[in-house]
């Protein structure tokens, strides 16, 4: 089991989580940032990488992918620990700290909690005639060519992520087809000529029906409409990219209060109900909520802030301007196991 | 700030818009589809799958279906026939399964 010692936690690292990281950071607290989905970014990532975002204060227009981007660089100087493909799951309070727990069975001991965690835990939707593949053959996620180096791979699905996926791994595949239950793909137009211009064989009105192989996938069937009996192809890489679910899975068991069962209450300062966890971003609610990135920003410094004062009730409220010093030295979360 | 699916729904339920909602927020009725406005998190990831278009922005409603935007709203507020109270946020359409009621709008056309 890994232990993490760290002063704040920041549950969610999209947009809001991230800047949070940054805050953390000026506050000189040690920080950790803990997130369901393999990298970081959160909605913003999952299912906006290439649509340009317009209302980010100073920026006319900025990529979903640029602004994630700099919101990381932003964070850097400062050193969170990036806790990844896992999910925040129980919370338990002591007198001094709380202890997170997390699905890969890490605990986190901090002092306080701030929850970006948006519209919920991120989960890949699930391809059934693949499931017994995965890890085997079947991936959700592609962060990495290399393991389709020379391999017949099959990508599923049609909006940006199979677009992407199937144009990043054709160089290196030996084969790549990509396979969409409809006519019509929701991908980019620009992503959409790339593929059209690329060796990679589109099979549309089509769905991966049966996997097989003897314990390591070797090929899969197609059924496309219109067509008696299935297609066969050879196929030892199948990634699935059918879209997430959201769901406000475990922080439902935190004791939080919620409105209309997905939101938590929060006060002025970024509280929630329990002591020591404050909440930013999507995932709050209080009269007159605006749910956008924008609002998100400012909320995550207030609660940052605020938790800072939790932490060290000494500590003033405001963190001085960015402008007074440059980043002081980071202090490291510390990870053992 | 939601979807709404309009009329063009009625008698068709294709139900792709289902599959593609990332928080589970479409209601089955009896006739009809609807998107939970205090569930939808205005993605439109069900747009563009809809075959018959019946779905679109609470902000860009065709003039005719105007009276949607206000029907999805009440299939979740008020009360449907053959149930005890009012849907609200159930949290998922997942966890209630279809409805099998309409709103008097829908039940009427």
């Amino acid at each position: 089991m890994t232990i993490v010692d760290t002063d704040l936690l920041i549950v969610g690292a999209g947009p809001v989580g991230l800047f949070g990281a940054y805050y953390a950071g000026v506050r000189g607290l040690r920080t950790a940032i803990v997130d369901s989905l393999p990298e970081v970014g959160g909605q913003v990532s999952a299912m906006y990488p290439e649509k340009q975002i317009f209302d980010i204060a100073g920026f006319p227009a900025v990529s979903g992918r640029d602004l994630v981007a700099n919101l990381v660089e932003q964070a850097a100087p400062y050193r969170p620990a990036y806790l990844l493909g896992q999910e925040a799951q129980d919370l338990g309070r002591g007198p001094a700290n709380l202890r997170v727990r997390t699905s890969t069975g890490t605990e986190i001991v901090c002092r306080a909690v701030v929850v970006t965690g948006g519209i919920g835990t991120f989960t890949p939707r699930r391809l059934p005639a693949g499931e017994d593949y995965l890890g085997r053959g079947l991936d959700y996620f592609v962060p990495s060519a290399r393991p389709y180096e020379g391999k017949d791979v099959v990508v599923v699905g049609g909006g940006d992520s199979a677009v992407d996926w199937a144009l990043m791994l054709h160089p290196v595949a030996r084969t790549v087809t990509l396979v969409h239950r409809r006519r019509q793909f929701r991908a980019q137009h620009a992503s959409l000529r790339h593929l059209e211009e690329s060796p990679v064989s589109v099979i549309r009105d089509a769905q991966v029906t049966v996997t097989g192989g003897n314990g390591v996938l070797d090929h899969v069937e197609i059924t496309v409409a219109g067509e008696d009996t299935p297609r066969r192809l050879d196929c030892q890489r199948l990634v699935a990219a059918l879209g997430f679910t959201a769901n406000l899975g475990p922080l439902r068991q935190w004791d939080l209060d919620l409105h209309d069962n997905r939101h938590l209450v929060v006060d002025s300062a970024m509280r929630t109900n329990v002591p020591g966890v404050f909440a930013a971003g999507d995932i709050v609610d209080y009269d007159g909520k605006v749910r956008l990135i924008a609002v998100g920003f400012g909320e995550v410094a207030t609660a940052v802030n605020n938790a800072a004062v939790h932490i060290d009730p000494g500590a003033q409220l405001f963190p001085g301007h960015s402008t007074d010093n440059p980043a002081p030295e980071p202090r490291r979360t510390t990870c053992r196991t | 700030m939601p979807y709404v699916i309009a009329g063009p729904c009625i008698d068709v339920m294709d139900k792709s818009c289902i599959e593609e909602c990332p928080v589970d927020c479409i209601y089955e009725g009896d006739r009809k589809l609807y998107i939970n406005p205090k569930e939808c998190i205005d993605c439109g990831a069900c747009e563009p799958v809809c075959p018959v278009e019946a779905i679109s922005q609470d902000r860009r409603v065709a003039p005719e279906y105007q009276e949607f935007v206000e029907d999805n709203r009440r299939f979740f507020t008020d009360l449907l026939p053959g149930r005890a109270q009012p849907l609200g946020a159930p949290g998922g359409a997942h966890k209630t399964g279809a409805i099998g009621a309409d709103t008097p709008l829908v039940a009427k056309l």
